[in-house]
């Protein structure tokens, strides 16, 4: 399920405000400074996200067709993370712990002991592992201001735009009952009306 | 009220703007329209899922708007919370799931788009004899697959730009009548004649609707 094949399930974002003049020459170089890059063990943050190549999770060069087709604007939106298993970690710790105490000639670590000893390993193991990497499209219709974003989750869907936001320094505002009917344009009537509107109940009362 | 308040206070409306489409499409044989797009086929198809608090009813089947269970599941205080839609427009059709809390569209099945045959001839003689992939120019490979994925992407666009621009036109003239005093007039009675499974007059109803959506008050520049 993407941008270019097979059924698509996806969110709109409306822009708030208008794509400034010349924003092309500008974009790809804003693009450019958060383009992912790709976790390594040594770094400290456990999960990175960052622009890559629509649809190609590892294109992480960038040109201007690869980003630009006509009015829209497509990315990939892509999120590295360590994914240690519990088990895997539990077991080493446990040996590390040991070694340790043995070394020291102690029967117990103490909680900071147990943090750095913790942070040493699971360092250690990601060695030895390759971060997971998710990747899901986007699509920016700069003429209407709709951006169609392919994740679903709620949690990535507030990283995508708050990437987006740092990107190209416009705000996003999610699709909704409420901002849907905002963008058609209510007359005043309807817009002092939504604010008092009730939900219709088509429960039968309950007979005493 | 500010924004977040408004869009929580008022996700309500997307649930109700299914509950009106099935409607609808049911007393009206599955064939609706509004002023912007003119006439066009749209029913319940494949699934329905009603909820209330932390209560489901999930529906699945050909048609599934018309099992008994769903109307139950409304007269129980349920409401249409995720609905798949069949839209036929003139020999085009699609599929999808329209969601009410965002009205954000799953599982969106486009009408086939450009065929290989149509997409390779863009840039090579329809005479040309297929020369062997090892053959071609590497470069003109990549332009060619290029210009493939490209004209794909704005057909695709174009495709699903037409099934939104149907739900947008919809939910506008739902609001109008949901708004406005047509709602109390004769649309919320309607609906709980038919979720009753009462007898309805959808010739009386197709009558008032055109007329409340004739007079449906003075529109903001921004709607179409």
């Amino acid at each position: 399920m993407s941008l270019f094949r097979g059924s698509l399930t996806y969110v709109r974002f409306f822009v708030a405000g208008e794509v400034p003049d010349g924003f092309d020459g500008r974009a790809l170089g804003q693009i450019q400074k958060k383009i992912q890059r790709p976790l390594t063990p040594e770094d400290e943050e456990p999960e990175r996200s960052g622009w890559c190549k629509v649809a190609e999770p590892f294109g992480l060069e960038l040109e201007h067709m690869d980003v630009f087709y006509n009015e829209y604007l497509n990315l990939g939106f892509r999120t590295d993370r360590w994914a240690i298993p519990g088990a895997l970690l539990k077991s080493k710790l446990a040996e590390a712990e040991q070694i340790y105490l043995t070394k020291k000639g102690r029967e117990r670590l103490s909680r900071n002991e147990k943090t750095e000893l913790k942070e040493l390993v699971a360092r250690k193991l990601r060695k030895s592992l390759t971060p997971q990497v998710r990747v899901y499209d986007f699509s920016w219709n700069m003429t209407e201001g709709v951006v169609r974003f392919f994740g679903t989750s709620a949690k990535t869907q507030l990283a995508f735009a708050d990437l987006f936001e740092k990107t190209f320094a416009l705000k996003l505002v999610q699709e909704a009952p409420y901002t849907l009917a905002d963008r058609l344009g209510l007359s005043k009537s309807e817009a002092a009306a939504i604010g008092q509107a009730e939900p219709v109940v088509l429960a039968k009362p309950e007979e005493a | 009220m500010d924004l977040y308040q408004s869009v929580e206070r008022s996700r309500f409306l997307g649930r109700e703007l299914l509950l009106f489409l099935w409607f609808e499409s049911e007393i009206l044989d599955a064939t609706l329209s509004t002023k912007k797009t003119g006439s066009f086929g749209m029913w319940v198809e494949k699934e329905i899922s009603l909820s209330v608090e932390k209560q489901t009813t999930k529906i699945r089947g050909s048609l599934p708007g018309k099992a008994r269970e769903a109307k139950e599941a409304l007269l129980l205080g349920k409401m249409p919370d995720k609905v798949g839609f069949r839209l036929v427009q003139g020999e085009r059709e699609a599929d999808f799931v329209l969601r009410g809390d965002t009205l954000s569209l799953s599982g969106v099945k486009l009408p086939t788009v450009l065929e290989e045959e149509e997409v390779i001839g863009l840039d090579a003689p329809p005479t040309a004899p297929k020369r062997k992939p090892r053959e071609r120019n590497a470069e003109a490979e990549a332009e060619r697959v290029a210009v493939e994925s490209q004209e794909g992407f704005f057909e695709r666009m174009h495709l699903l730009r037409e099934v939104e621009e149907v739900i947008e036109a919809l939910y506008a003239e739902f609001l109008v009548l949901r708004l406005g005093p047509a709602h109390g007039e004769f649309v919320a009675n309607t609906i709980l004649a038919w979720a009753e499974g009462r007898e309805v007059d959808a010739d009386a109803y197709a009558k008032k609707r055109k007329a409340a959506l004739a007079g449906g008050g003075t529109r903001s520049a921004k709607r179409a």
